[in-house]
């Protein structure tokens, strides 16, 4: 993978730049993927994970910093990246009045001389074997976002580049999706995600940058982040009384109370269960008791303050 | 090559799927030449009054006289020429036949006559046609009764307003510039538009083709929907109503495609100062309306009032228009062929060097 200049790195992102008047839309942004590797950019609408994808793939200039996508350099090789590269766009757009397989045949002819996965194949890769015969503007959300990870991939492309992949989906069309994407991951498809979803980047990502006003904030993998800012769990319940009743519980660092929902953090959670069940026992009842495990949210929200998808 | 080919076919598809770009494009024009060609023909099987004067009561045309009282159509009433004039004048008539003194002596002698048919198209410009076609058949006929191969009677029509031209037959050039004009702004301007707005230019700049390619195949696809309109065209009015093309077809089809490229230059001008759809639909009908009535499609430039010249002049349709009438039937020209070929070059590539510098493909 790769030709060299840049070793195992797919992607080399270096300080990388993009301003619309005073909005500084991406503000210094700096990371490498590597080959094989599923990268994911978190962050909420806004957050510039837009922007900088675009500026990797070639499709927007950056106004500073540098990119390097296979040891070829951007936007000098816009051209020459194109061609070995996959994009799937945020906004699907295609021929309305064409059937998926002539959207796919169509894109066939865009890579001369470069050996493509034939249309039939891609169409079992995203499962659509049963709308290959459908105008692509008769297609459900979920399936137009497959048929374009499909068009991402008639090139075989050696990294695959999804900008919010699953947004407006349903449950269902989301699991769906995953499914392909985790196939590639499994074939070693270098893969640069943008996502809001917090369940998709954990689901997906070997690495996750999260990302806010244009910055990356945090970067690492999902588990090693969660881990790093959450070495407590929190037991949380609803209760008459106040935070202060609860600090003196067996293993609990601290104690936060907000509308009547307290959170008890602790690193030995059987030990401050027991204890918090023996007291309440004789004291009062518990209501809505659940052991809250950290997530990539409650990570980014206590970085920033805000919910993910605010 | 094969790239431009599958985009051309894309292109095609697209357009042939769309039932608005076909309809604007392809069935609107003929529609057009369909109403004209018969709006005015009323239903059933029409009857006309023929005043006949024959000058000369020979042996040929007294037979040629009782020959035009044989079709269903005509019901013939003998007159002499003065009073059989004013009748058509006055409606009464709705032509004068006449069969000049000499003609059977003319005929005897194996010379050849004329046959003078007087009607007045600006009563009825469709029956006008219809008359002269029965009288046409007529006269044939008679011709192959006398001869086996030789015309030795010729139809002279004489229209007795100004000019000698059918309405289908002014109509049909200036309808085919039209359908060219709007090939360019309904058929070009808010389709290109609408790919952008959807994304699908994005989404093809994503891949490594060259744009020009695109370009290149948008273009094609739509020269050729201006050749189908041209077929189409020319093909129902010489077919159906017997519009008969004066020129050299080869002129014809280098205009058509010189009007196919002005007009999807002006497209393309369109699309690239159109932000949205519904802009470049406003500003295509803006443009549209003008054109129509002002270019000489549905009437001569020389009932237009002078203060108006200015905007005639500065208008493409009319030079396309003119440019068209003058090789298809070979009217009087408005300008010298040179200038309109002249003019329409000169718009091609205004259009096409302010729209490849303002386009925006996102």
């Amino acid at each position: 993978m790769g030709n060299g200049t840049s070793g195992t790195s797919a992607i080399v992102a270096e300080d990388l730049r993009k301003h619309y008047g005073k909005t500084k839309a991406v503000d210094g942004i700096s990371f490498s993927v590597g080959a094989g590797e599923v990268f994911g950019m978190l962050g909420p609408n806004g957050a510039g994970k837009s922007t900088t994808i675009e500026m990797i793939e070639g499709l927007r200039t950056a106004d500073g910093g540098s990119v390097s996508v296979l040891g070829l350099r951007q936007p000098k090789d816009a051209r020459q990246i194109k061609r070995r590269i996959g994009i799937q766009l945020q906004t699907t757009a295609l021929y309305p009045r064409l059937t998926v397989m002539e959207i796919l045949d169509l894109f066939h002819t865009f890579f001369p001389g470069r050996k493509t996965i034939p249309t039939s194949e891609l169409i079992r890769i995203v499962d659509l074997d049963e709308k290959k015969d459908t105008r692509s503007k008769a297609l459900s959300g979920g399936q137009k976002q497959r048929l374009s990870v499909a068009l991402a991939l008639v090139n075989d492309p050696e990294i695959l580049f999804l900008d919010e992949p699953t947004t407006g989906m349903d449950p269902q069309a989301r699991r769906q999706l995953w499914d392909v994407i985790e196939r590639l991951k499994a074939q070693g498809k270098t893969i640069l995600l943008t996502t809001h979803y917090m369940e998709e980047a954990a689901q997906l990502c070997d690495r996750v940058a999260i990302v806010d006003h244009g910055k990356i904030i945090e970067l690492g993998a999902p588990a090693d982040l969660v881990q790093h800012h959450f070495s407590e769990i929190a037991i949380q319940f609803q209760a008459v009384g106040s935070a202060n009743d609860y600090r003196g519980l067996d293993g609990v660092t601290h104690v936060a109370a907000e509308d009547g929902t307290i959170s008890v953090y602790t690193a030995d959670v059987p030990r401050t269960m027991a204890a918090l069940l023996a007291r309440e026992a004789t004291s009062g009842t518990l209501r809505n008791l659940n052991v809250h495990t950290a997530t990539l949210e409650d990570v980014f929200l206590k970085l920033t303050g805000r919910a993910l998808r605010d | 090559m094969k790239t431009i080919l599958s985009l051309y076919r894309a292109a095609m598809k697209e357009f042939f799927r769309d039932r608005m770009a076909t309809f604007w494009t392809l069935a609107f024009p003929i529609l057009f030449i369909v109403l004209f060609g018969f709006i005015f023909s009323g239903g059933g099987s029409p009857s006309y009054s023929v005043g006949l004067v024959n000058q000369d009561n020979g042996p040929v045309a007294n037979q040629l006289a009782s020959v035009f009282s044989i079709p269903k159509a005509l019901t013939v009433k003998p007159s002499n020429l003065d009073i059989a004039m004013a009748n058509l004048k006055k409606g009464q008539l709705d032509m004068v036949i006449v069969l000049p003194a000499g003609l059977s002596d003319a005929v005897q002698s194996g010379g050849s006559a004329q046959v003078q048919m007087y009607f007045d198209p600006s009563k009825n410009q469709t029956n006008a046609q219809i008359e002269q076609n029965i009288v046409q058949q007529i006269v044939d006929s008679f011709n192959k009764g006398i001869t086996q191969q030789k015309t030795v009677l010729t139809l002279q029509t004489n229209s007795i307003t100004s000019h000698n031209l059918r309405t289908i037959d002014f109509l049909m050039p200036g309808i085919l510039a039209m359908a060219l004009m709007q090939l360019g702004l309904f058929g070009t301007a808010q389709p290109l538009v609408s790919l952008r707005e959807e994304g699908v230019l994005r989404r093809l700049g994503a891949t490594p083709l060259p744009r020009w390619h695109l370009l290149a195949s948008q273009v094609l696809m739509r020269v050729t929907i201006g050749l189908i309109q041209t077929v189409l065209i020319v093909g129902l009015s010489v077919e159906v109503f017997n519009v008969q093309i004066q020129g050299n077809y080869l002129e014809l089809l280098g205009l058509v495609v010189l009007g196919a490229f002005t007009f999807v230059g002006l497209g393309y001008l369109i699309a690239a100062i159109s932000r949205t759809v519904d802009a470049a639909a406003g500003i295509s009908s803006a443009v549209n309306f003008p054109m129509m009535f002002l270019s000489g499609v549905f009437f001569p430039l020389a009932i237009l009032p002078a203060f108006l010249t200015p905007i005639v002049r500065a208008l493409p349709l009319t030079y396309l228009a003119d440019a068209v009438r003058q090789v298809s039937i070979g009217s009087v020209p408005d300008f010298p062929i040179m200038v309109d070929v002249l003019v329409l070059v000169a718009w091609t590539l205004v259009c096409g060097l302010l729209a490849a510098r303002f386009f925006k493909w996102e």
